[in-house]
């Protein structure tokens, strides 16, 4: 007899019941699930970072001794001619990127993604090509390839300029390929980031622009430029990541040479800690690498939210 | 419509420049190690095989490869079935801090070169240094979060109603998740495979940090020395470097469909 008598409401009260019981048990599963991951990072990559802001305030002697020092190693690292030229080096590395690869990448992802093009899906994985190439195993090509002898660069340069320059070693020419190079391996991926974003445009607002008299100028100035922004200030923020940490590339074309005139800001890091073993100086040049990559993020926010 | 026929021929030439500038210096590498002599000529006279045997002869090559390979499978082995877990609870679950999840997609974009310095010297700490363990831990955590995100992405686009109907004809949760949404999410998982091993297989800035011991270097570390010890013996080097170019490039071209749509397709959602 019961259920007729029931209420509405002890019956919607049931409900809720059922369904907090179904939350609780779904919220615990979710944690379960999650837990190995957030442990792994809170472990591997959390603690690290703050550790890492902690080590940039100490001093180790070889004996193991740690100090706390305050800010003495920040100041050691802005007082010296060496440090920041690796600071105007990490810059020009990124800004000569980001202005080789990210107007290229735009008018090449404008291209591919035309409505006139079939039979491009073909062409994907060619593009892709320089992104799974190990950074050491390019840099090895492009070794080859500015060979101090005999390397086509090298005979090009020669035939243009009537002298035969040991690219590698000449400190303009070192950070031009190193730049280049970069710029190889991330074009192809930020047009196709660029040219994935453009898709998502519906195709029925062009259209419709195209009926309202709109030029190829309207249609790009006013639908495929402010619809593709976020993509755009994504790819410049991935591009601005990849060049600010790359100590890979760098240091395999020149070891930061000749002299300190490629050192970037990632090469120095690379060299205190893993080469001289001064982990606290080391710590000290990635507290501040990663001040400046916030900030370059905090920039291309701004970028994204402007209208 | 005054707008005029637009002209795909110009539109081809463009996109074969494009294609061709990313292809050039890999036809290049591959040139060089096969011809004889290094030499600016862009087809070689003769072909040979002289720099392939050359690096197969050296037992330290197979000792790079095998320590590549165990490290890049280990990762894949450690990092798939907790982005999966991980990429399924974000997919379809609602709790409580879930808004925090944004973070996953936060920390591949940080320099984690700044994250690494602190890192090693946690694992010296642990006696982990000279430990390929070490490096494969090092690999899957910095691959996590962008590996979580992807594959909540593709299990965001199977229908939750199958799994509802398994759940109601009395599957658990676990069990719906196994045998229901896991087949259906395979692309997903191999695209996620592919990204974990080839992103392992060719850094080579975590390997130095934590690998100092010659007989337990990955191969881009190998290459690294090569250089140190062969100078400019360009046709030894680029062999080596186009046989360790070939298992991503073997992987990228079996699954390259499913391996775009996890990087591209799915990165904008």
């Amino acid at each position: 007899m019961w259920p007729l008598r029931r209420s509405q409401e002890s019956l919607s009260e049931e409900k809720r019941y059922a369904s907090l019981y179904r939350w609780s048990y779904e919220s615990r599963l979710a944690y379960l699930f999650l837990m190995p991951s957030v442990l792994l990072m809170l472990l591997f990559l959390i603690f690290p970072l703050l550790s890492g802001i902690v080590m940039s305030l100490q001093e180790s002697t070889f004996a193991g001794e740690v100090s706390f020092v305050g800010l003495k190693n920040f100041r050691l690292l802005l007082r010296e001619a060496r440090f920041l030229n690796n600071l105007k080096l990490s810059i020009t590395y990124v800004l000569g990127n980001l202005s080789l690869s990210i107007p290229l990448a735009y008018i090449a992802a404008l291209i591919i993604t035309s409505q006139d093009l079939r039979g491009l899906p073909l062409f994907r994985g060619v593009f892709l090509l320089p992104f799974i190439t190990a950074p050491v195993v390019s840099s090895v090509i492009f070794l080859s390839l500015t060979d101090a002898s005999s390397g086509p660069v090298t005979l090009l340069i020669e035939r243009i300029t009537g002298e035969r320059p040991v690219i590698l070693a000449t400190p303009s020419l070192a950070m031009g390929t190193i730049i280049f190079h970069s710029f190889w391996r991330s074009f192809p991926f930020v047009m196709l980031f660029l040219a994935a974003g453009m898709t998502t445009i519906p195709n029925e607002l062009y259209e419709a622009a195209r009926v309202d008299g709109a030029t190829a100028w309207h249609l790009f100035r006013f639908i495929t430029f402010p619809l593709t922004r976020i993509h755009l200030a994504l790819s410049m923020l991935i591009i601005t990541m990849w060049t600010l940490q790359d100590a890979e590339t760098v240091f395999a074309l020149t070891r930061g040479g000749p002299g300190y005139s490629t050192e970037v800001l990632a090469v120095r890091l690379f060299k205190d800690s893993f080469i001289n073993f001064n982990l606290n100086l080391g710590a000290t040049v990635g507290v501040i690498l990663l001040s400046i990559s916030l900030l370059f993020m905090i920039a291309y926010l701004r970028l994204m939210q402007e209208r | 419509m005054k707008r005029k026929k637009s002209r795909p021929f110009w539109k081809w030439i463009a996109v074969a420049c494009i294609s061709l500038f990313c292809v050039a210096p890999l036809l290049w590498g591959l040139k060089v190690s096969i011809a004889p002599q290094y030499d600016t000529s862009i087809i070689p006279r003769r072909l040979t095989g002289e720099h392939y045997r050359y690096i197969f002869s050296r037992p330290e090559f197979f000792q790079y490869l095998r320590n590549s390979v165990v490290v890049s499978l280990s990762t894949v082995a450690f990092a798939l079935p907790l982005s999966l877990l991980g990429g399924y609870a974000l997919a379809r679950f609602n709790f409580p801090g879930k808004q925090f999840s944004f973070l996953f997609l936060v920390f591949p974009l940080l320099p984690l070169i700044a994250v690494l310095v602190p890192l090693v010297s946690f694992l010296n700490r642990l006696g982990l240094y000279n430990k390929l363990s070490a490096l494969v831990v090092v690999n899957a955590v910095f691959n996590l979060p962008l590996t979580v995100w992807m594959l909540r992405n593709f299990i965001m686009e199977v229908p939750v109603e199958i799994e509802e109907a398994a759940l109601v004809d009395g599957c658990s949760r676990i069990e719906a998740l196994w045998k229901i949404t896991m087949p259906l999410a395979i692309p997903g998982l191999v695209a996620a495979t592919v990204f974990i091993f080839i992103t392992t297989w060719n850094n080579y800035l975590y390997a130095s940090a934590l690998i100092t011991k010659p007989s337990l270097r990955v191969l881009p570390q190998g290459i690294l020395a090569f250089i140190g010890t062969w100078g400019t013996y360009w046709g030894g080097l680029t062999a080596a470097g186009i046989i360790t170019l070939i298992p991503p490039l073997v992987l990228f071209l079996l699954f390259q469909r499913w391996f775009i749509a996890g990087l591209f397709g799915q990165m904008l959602k």
